[in-house]
């Protein structure tokens, strides 16, 4: 393909996105993920949902997952969340083996799940409560957090009075108060408009920036992978398995305008490759011969 | 604008106006039958006697043979029976209804120790009372178990099915023999009807809470006991509480039944009575009464609803709403 031999290599880091690799590696591992995988059913009806899936996520980095539907992203961001099990390999925080849910975890589920009976505060209070710390620190804290996410002036409303990106900051706050060691992210902005996803974006961005957390994303927007992450997961579908991990070439902090930078979008086509192969599926011709009065080329004058 | 839009809500105006209709039209019904002498009235009471010798003034006789009396006695000769065209006397006119409300609250008993009308209505209030909070004790908690924990549903749902479609008035004579004959049995009816549908309307929905709440809840770090305390708890709770708004309706169905069983207790004695002495407005004034006893209840659970769970949507203003709007007990719109 022609427009191959235009893009530079994907894999080519300059020197100082090179410098910020190795200092990633350098640092502690805090997730680590080892031939984990997940067998739902039994017998005949049984299907594999993840196959020796192994990675590792070190301290602050910021990790996303892509991957066609079916490639068990979700099922792998539930696992490392304890609302699943796995059914083989292990998945460890900080050298400690996941089992069941824990507040060393944080989750950002798409669908916001805030608690419709509790307000704003209520909500970030929720985890530090669960954890019986006194209500007076643990309410300062929470103003803390939500000047963070810029909802200080809505601490009192009740979620069903707010807007869906409005929620989302609620809901990062919330995971965030419990400070957990990793974020986890399940397609968070996939329930927002454009303009709102591409505003949380520089939120995250920036909060990542001056929060101590790492990061697990999961999306099916590939630029949005691209413009957050440092690392890109890929898997396959049927079973999920790890196709590549991309490392994003792009210097930090980044910018809105990198979405045109060449190294960009040589991402973009490699990730569109491996996720839809080399000849992804084209919309077919249709047929508008004879019979429908309708029928009329739109430039036949 | 269009009236007859599929699932268009109407303005306030309009609603009210509706509102208000739906409670005048069937007035306006029974006031047409009451007061226009040419619609129905089967009957005729006799004013003046004239020469006949069976019909006395005062008396109801069928229209028929008030003709015929008349067309012999004029065959003869004689002076005619005069008589005015009347209802039944189990249909009274609005306004002898509307005097019972007053009159039957002030006219003593007529058997020394009968109860008066206003000991009659709070005794039955009393009866729905203790079997509704009896039956609240035990099958809301239970009912919520159920919805939170498969092994206690299992446990429990499949029998209390099955004793649900036993009509609770069959309980009757067997709660007579167990707890006597004063209010045990009648209490023991309206728990019977309110408890094996409670549990089960309970455990479905808690059943019904948003399983991501609950996950969401575990990732923040929350312990099993928490996640029942703290979040299915609350989580049900507006649903629950509309829940026993209807239950309760449903308990003063069964209040009617239990009343009957033993000795003839409260209210529905005194209808009874009313209908034994032929004073038809009073029978109606008490059924009507318990309807607008059952609406205002439900319009104070309503309007206590709404303050007690700040959070809820508005939902669907119904005629409660309306009502508690225009009595002033509306909440302020919430912010959006």
């Amino acid at each position: 393909m022609s427009t191959e031999e235009q893009l530079v290599d994907y894999r080519e880091q300059t020197p100082e996105v090179k410098r910020y690799f190795e200092d990633l590696r350098s640092r502690e591992v805090v997730l680590k993920v080892e031939k984990l995988g997940k067998i739902f059913g039994e017998g005949v009806g049984a299907t594999e949902a993840l196959q020796d899936v192994s990675f590792d996520v070190h301290h602050r980095e910021f990790v996303s997952i892509v991957g066609p539907s079916g490639c068990g992203k979700s099922t792998l961001i539930r696992i490392l969340a304890g609302l699943e099990t796995s059914t083989s390999g292990s998945a460890m925080l900080d050298s400690e083996e996941i089992r069941g849910p824990g507040s060393g975890r944080g989750m950002v589920f798409q669908s916001y799940t805030l608690f419709p009976w509790r307000t704003v505060a209520g909500n970030v209070t929720f985890g530090p409560e669960m954890m019986g710390k006194s209500s007076d620190d643990v309410e300062k804290e929470a103003d803390k957090w939500l000047g963070m996410v810029g909802l200080s002036d809505f601490k009192n409303h009740y979620p069903h009075q707010l807007s869906g990106g409005m929620k989302q900051r609620v809901g990062i706050a919330r995971a965030l108060a419990n400070r957990p060691r990793i974020l986890l992210m399940d397609e968070p902005f996939g329930a927002l408009d454009a303009q709102t996803r591409a505003l949380m974006q520089a939120y995250l961005l920036q909060i990542w920036r001056h929060v101590d957390v790492t990061i697990l994303f999961i999306t099916h927007d590939l630029d949005e992978a691209i413009y957050l992450s440092d690392r890109i997961l890929v898997l396959e579908a049927n079973p999920g398995r790890v196709e590549e991990f991309v490392e994003i070439p792009l210097e930090r902090p980044r910018k809105p305008d990198q979405f045109l930078d060449p190294r960009f979008l040589a991402v973009r086509h490699r990730l569109d490759v491996l996720i839809h192969g080399e000849f992804p599926e084209e919309a077919e011709e249709l047929s508008f011969i004879g019979g429908v009065d309708r029928f009329g080329e739109v430039d036949a004058d | 604008m269009d009236w007859f839009a599929i699932g268009r809500e109407l303005s306030p105006k309009a609603r009210g106006i509706i509102t208000f209709c739906s409670f005048l039209l069937p007035l306006a019904v029974w006031s047409a039958f009451s007061y226009l002498p040419f619609l129905w009235h089967p009957l005729m009471e006799v004013t003046e006697s004239g020469d006949s010798r069976y019909f006395r003034p005062g008396m109801t006789v069928e229209r028929e043979a008030f003709h015929q009396e008349n067309a012999r006695l004029s065959s003869k000769g004689s002076v005619p029976v005069k008589g005015i065209p009347v209802n039944p006397v189990y249909l009274p006119a609005p306004h002898e209804v509307g005097k019972a409300f007053y009159t039957a609250f002030v006219t003593e008993p007529r058997l020394p120790g009968d109860p008066w009308l206003h000991e009659s209505l709070w005794h039955s209030i009393q009866v729905i009372f203790w079997g509704f909070l009896l039956s609240s004790i035990i099958g809301v908690p239970l009912g919520i178990l159920c919805g939170a924990y498969s092994p206690i549903a299992r446990l429990f749902e499949p029998f209390i099915d099955f004793v649900r479609y036993m009509p609770a008035p069959a309980f009757g004579a067997l709660a007579v023999a167990i707890v006597g004959i004063y209010d045990g049995p009648k209490i023991a009816i309206i728990f019977i009807g309110t408890f094996f549908q409670q549990v089960l309307v309970v455990s479905n929905t808690t059943r019904g809470l948003d399983r991501a709440l609950v996950e969401a809840a575990q990732t923040l770090g929350a312990g099993k006991l928490q996640l029942l305390t703290r979040v299915a708890l609350p989580g049900i709770l507006p649903d629950l509480y509309r829940d026993l708004r209807i239950l309760l309706g449903w308990a003063w169905t069964y209040l009617i039944v239990a009343e009957l069983v033993g000795a003839k207790t409260g209210i529905t004695a005194f209808i009874h009575q009313q209908s034994k002495y032929k004073v038809y407005e009073n029978v109606y004034a008490a059924i009507i009464m318990i309807g607008l006893i059952g609406l205002f209840v439900d319009i104070m659970l309503g309007v206590l609803g709404s303050r007690l769970f700040p959070w809820e949507k508005d939902s669907k203003p119904g005629i409660f709403t309306f009502i508690s709007k225009a009595l002033g007990f509306g909440k302020e719109a919430s912010t959006t």
